[in-house]
């Protein structure tokens, strides 16, 4: 198998980590890396230690063993906020709005940091809104009453807020409409044209192929295939295997 | 293995029931009423065990059912002449399952820290009514009686001497604790076990969770209505401070300082605790609270498991 | 017929007006302690059993202060800031390590807590109850009552400190922080939000709110070490009965709740009065565990 190797620039790169929660084994060793503007993405059957892989990158779960580097710099066992306020993004399976506070408190939540100008955040709130015209309608509704597909504009609306050098998208097509989902992929395209990189997790196999540049394919808390997201032949047997499709 | 370490617990325990029945023998005055106290608020803690331990409920209402348990015997030996020992542990044990049935079916319907809360208000409606009600419990200074004889119903009867009461003292304690013990590996013992670990599923699985927490609270609470009863009959009196949250509070103390979900453990806390209260207040006078509760803050930190399971630990390394 | 107007001809209309006056600031006051209760509860898991030492601490504060300076206002202030900075050092002490295990050991640590610092005031300033010297003392005619002003006076201040929070919660930057931290830890941790000061920023205000009570009511009664239960064990109560972590919740049961106080005052003594407020926790367990004063969760 032909695995690019880490590059020297890479933005975040993991390797061997391992991660439990309790008692159960969750990741046995994996290693991936993400280069700087680059749209990786990470597919695999359910429960096979995607979602935390990207947790584990975040800092909300701690890896028993194994490295987790950003920007060249080792972060394993920084806590979250840290790690947000480095650049990077996080947009969660099932969204986790904070339902009570509205859609502008909701992005004012990683808006409202030191260093940012008035001008700049006006410049950010332009763009999201440019992006999600639905969320400047709602600016003060509260995040739960937004319908699914809004709530997830306005995760991927807040994870911009933070200026991020890379997000860490985790399954943004569950559960939406055709429509949503042709929206989500046109997203992750203008992100990445912006220059920043994601990492994608998704059970969506053909948006996934599309929108990446690279693929990493797990099973059973182990990458097991890594490669050129144009190199994949969904109609091999043995790919099939590992995306259950 | 497993049979040996059966035989060991046996011997084990023989032994120190021994030690403790011998105690006074040896002992001057002062220590062996101090052991026989321990022996008491050991049976207090004990009872409370039950619940925070094997049940995973945080009773902050202990005292209600130990003062009950004070004010019913008080109750029996003022009111029956000549007074009944006997009489005095069953009116005892009745007033404590009549508060702990009255507290346990409100508090039951909540869970962790608000069951916590709800037993502390509780016991201070008890420690209320029986603070202000002065006609029938005497108020502020409470009730004082004399001691009934140790009897054997209709056939023997003598005056306690300070040997007799600590070996009574010790043979309910020690009775209390086998039958404790006996409850908590049962299946009833069980279901509560499973219950700290995992209300919903318990549930799920067909337990009627509610009325087994309920018959917890019971049992917990006839427990500390004895540990009561021995208390009023120790010291011939009952009195509204025993109802008083700070007897919770000091229930709780000895629980966390011995070790919970370990019933030997609760007695040797509420041994270390008055050995502390003892030698600390020669430094300290009554502010031996400071250092105490800064040690009782530590313990939770960073031994939560107590002394005994930290002495378990340490043994098995 | 007649024996409803008799009823009605009972009641001491003079004294249920003197009560209403009376359950209102101390409805007000008891908001103030309980409203830093829940808003602890509310982010943190954390019922703080150490509040009513905190406030009987912020009430001694206060006495000394006023001692040296002379300046209600002044010992107001300080006996609020400090005891806020020692609500930091306790949490971060005490409770930052006990993140993530059982909710129910930080009710056991504030227990710990609250033994010291209960202790420590008795040590430090003796069994005698202290007084505080109110900062105005005029009063007006209440029916046959010369009513004091200063205590109308607490209940606006308690009013005005809670529409701050309100304010601060609503619109500041960490009143954002503190919703997103108290609904979603994690995903505010995910934002950036620095939960851990959060949380210790949070105890800081509720500590210095329960400060500011007990300054406040200082000049009412007596202050003694042992004031801290009483307050605690109704700000408990307050909490529970207006949903836990609700403030609003909170606010209305604290007013009610001392409004039934008050009038059970003129038929009972005060100290069977407290039973009432016990009832009224029983009921509320009975008919709505989740609190009184809170919509029916969805």
């Amino acid at each position: 198998m032909s695995a690019p190797q880490p590059s020297a620039e890479a933005l975040v790169s993991v390797s061997n980590i391992h991660t439990h929660y309790g008692k159960s084994h969750i990741l046995h060793g994996v290693t991936l890396h993400v280069g700087a503007g680059e749209v990786v993405g990470l597919l695999g059957r359910n429960g096979v230690g995607k979602s935390t892989t990207l947790k584990t990158i975040m800092g909300l779960a701690q890896p028993s063993q194994g490295e987790v580097k950003f920007a060249g710099r080792a972060v394993t066992g920084l806590p979250a906020h840290k790690l947000a306020r480095l650049g990077m993004g996080y947009v969660p399976e099932d969204r986790r709005i904070f339902r009570f506070l509205t859609v502008m408190e909701n992005l004012r939540t990683g808006l409202d940091r030191r260093g940012v100008t008035a001008q700049r955040k006006q410049e950010l709130l332009d763009k999201v809104f440019a992006y999600f015209p639905v969320l400047a309608e709602r600016r003060h509704q509260p995040g739960g009453t937004l319908s699914g597909g809004e709530q997830q504009m306005l995760a991927i609306a807040r994870a911009m807020m933070l200026e991020p050098r890379i997000i860490l998208l985790d399954e943004p097509t569950e559960g939406l409409m055709p429509r949503m989902v042709s929206q989500i992929a046109q997203i992750i395209g203008a992100l990445h044209r912006d220059g920043v990189a994601i990492l994608l997790v998704e059970q969506n196999v053909p948006l996934t192929l599309q929108a990446s540049e690279r693929i990493y394919i797990m099973e059973k808390g182990m990458v097991r295939h890594h490669c050129a997201a144009s190199d994949i032949n969904v109609n091999d047997e043995a790919i099939r295997q590992y995306l259950g499709v | 293995m497993k049979k040996r370490s059966h035989k060991t617990y046996w011997i084990g325990f023989c032994v120190v029931v021994a030690l403790l029945a011998a105690a006074p023998l040896a002992l001057p005055d002062f220590w062996r009423r101090f052991l026989t106290e321990i022996l008491i608020w050991g049976l207090l803690a004990m009872s409370s065990d039950l619940l925070v331990g094997y049940t995973g409920m945080l009773s902050f209402g202990h005292s209600a059912f130990f003062g009950l348990g004070m004010y019913g015997a008080a109750a029996a030996l003022l009111t029956v002449s000549p007074p009944n020992l006997w009489l005095a542990v069953g009116c005892g044990l009745v007033g404590a399952a009549g508060v702990a049935l009255f507290a346990a079916y409100f508090s039951t319907r909540l869970r962790d820290i608000y069951f916590a809360i709800t037993t502390l208000i509780f016991s201070q409606i008890f420690y209320v009514i029986i603070f202000t009600w002065t006609d029938v419990t005497g108020g502020e200074n409470g009730l004082t009686f004399r001691r009934p004889p140790l009897s054997i119903p209709w056939i023997y009867a003598t005056p306690f001497t300070n040997e007799t009461l600590h070996w009574f003292v010790l043979a309910v304690v020690t009775a209390s604790y086998l039958i404790l013990r006996r409850i908590t590996q049962s299946p009833f013992g069980m279901v509560l076990q499973s219950i700290r670990e995992n209300e919903n599923r318990t549930r799920a699985v067909g337990y009627p969770v509610e009325r087994y927490k309920v018959v917890a609270v019971m049992l917990s609470g006839l427990f500390a209505g004895l540990a009561g009863v021995l208390y009023a009959i120790q010291n011939r009196f009952a009195a509204p401070d025993f109802v008083y949250f700070l007897v919770s509070g000091e229930t709780v103390i000895f629980n966390v300082m011995g070790g919970i979900g370990t019933l030997i453990g609760p007695i040797v806390g509420a041994g270390f605790f008055l050995l502390l209260r003892e030698t600390l207040s020669r430094f300290f006078t009554e502010y031996y609270l400071i250092p105490v509760g800064m040690m009782f803050i530590a313990m939770v930190i960073f031994m939560p498991q107590g002394l005994l399971g930290f002495a378990r630990n340490w043994l098995n390394r | 017929m007649s024996a409803i107007l008799e009823i009605f001809a009972a009641i001491p209309y003079d004294q249920v007006l003197i009560q209403t006056v009376n359950g209102i600031v101390t409805g007000m006051i008891l908001a103030l302690v309980a409203s830093g209760l829940t808003l602890i509860f509310g982010i943190m898991d954390v019922v703080n059993f150490a509040h009513g030492e905190l406030f009987m601490l912020g009430a001694y504060i206060g006495v000394v202060v006023l001692a040296t300076t002379g300046s209600f206002w002044l010992a107001l202030l300080i006996a609020t800031l400090i005891v806020a900075l020692l609500g930091a050092a306790l949490q971060i002490v005490t409770l930052r390590p006990l993140l993530g295990r059982d909710p129910l050991t930080t009710i056991l640590a504030t227990f710990g807590v609250s033994l010291v610092l209960q202790n420590y005031a008795l040590w430090q300033f003796g069994p005698v109850a202290r007084k505080i010297q109110e900062p105005i003392t005029g009063s007006f005619q209440l029916l046959y009552l010369e009513y004091p002003w200063y205590r109308l006076l607490i209940a606006a201040l308690s009013a005005a400190i809670i529409g701050a929070l309100w304010l601060f919660l609503k619109f500041g930057t960490w009143g954002i922080w503190i919703r997103a931290a108290t609904q979603d830890r994690v995903m505010a941790q995910a934002m950036g939000i620095p939960v851990p000061w959060v949380h210790t920023g949070v105890f800081a205000i509720g500590a210095g709110m329960a400060a500011a009570s007990g300054v406040l009511f200082g000049p009412l009664v007596g202050v003694t070490h042992a004031m801290g239960l009483d307050w605690v064990l109704k700000a408990f109560i307050v909490v529970v009965v207006g949903g836990m972590g609700n403030l609003g919740g909170s606010i209305a049961a604290a007013v009610f709740i001392s409004l039934l106080e008050a009038y059970a005052s003129i038929w009972v003594s005060p100290a069977q009065a407290v039973i009432v407020s016990f009832v009224v926790l029983i009921l509320t367990l009975l008919i709505r565990p989740t609190g009184l004063f809170v919509p029916t969760p969805k």
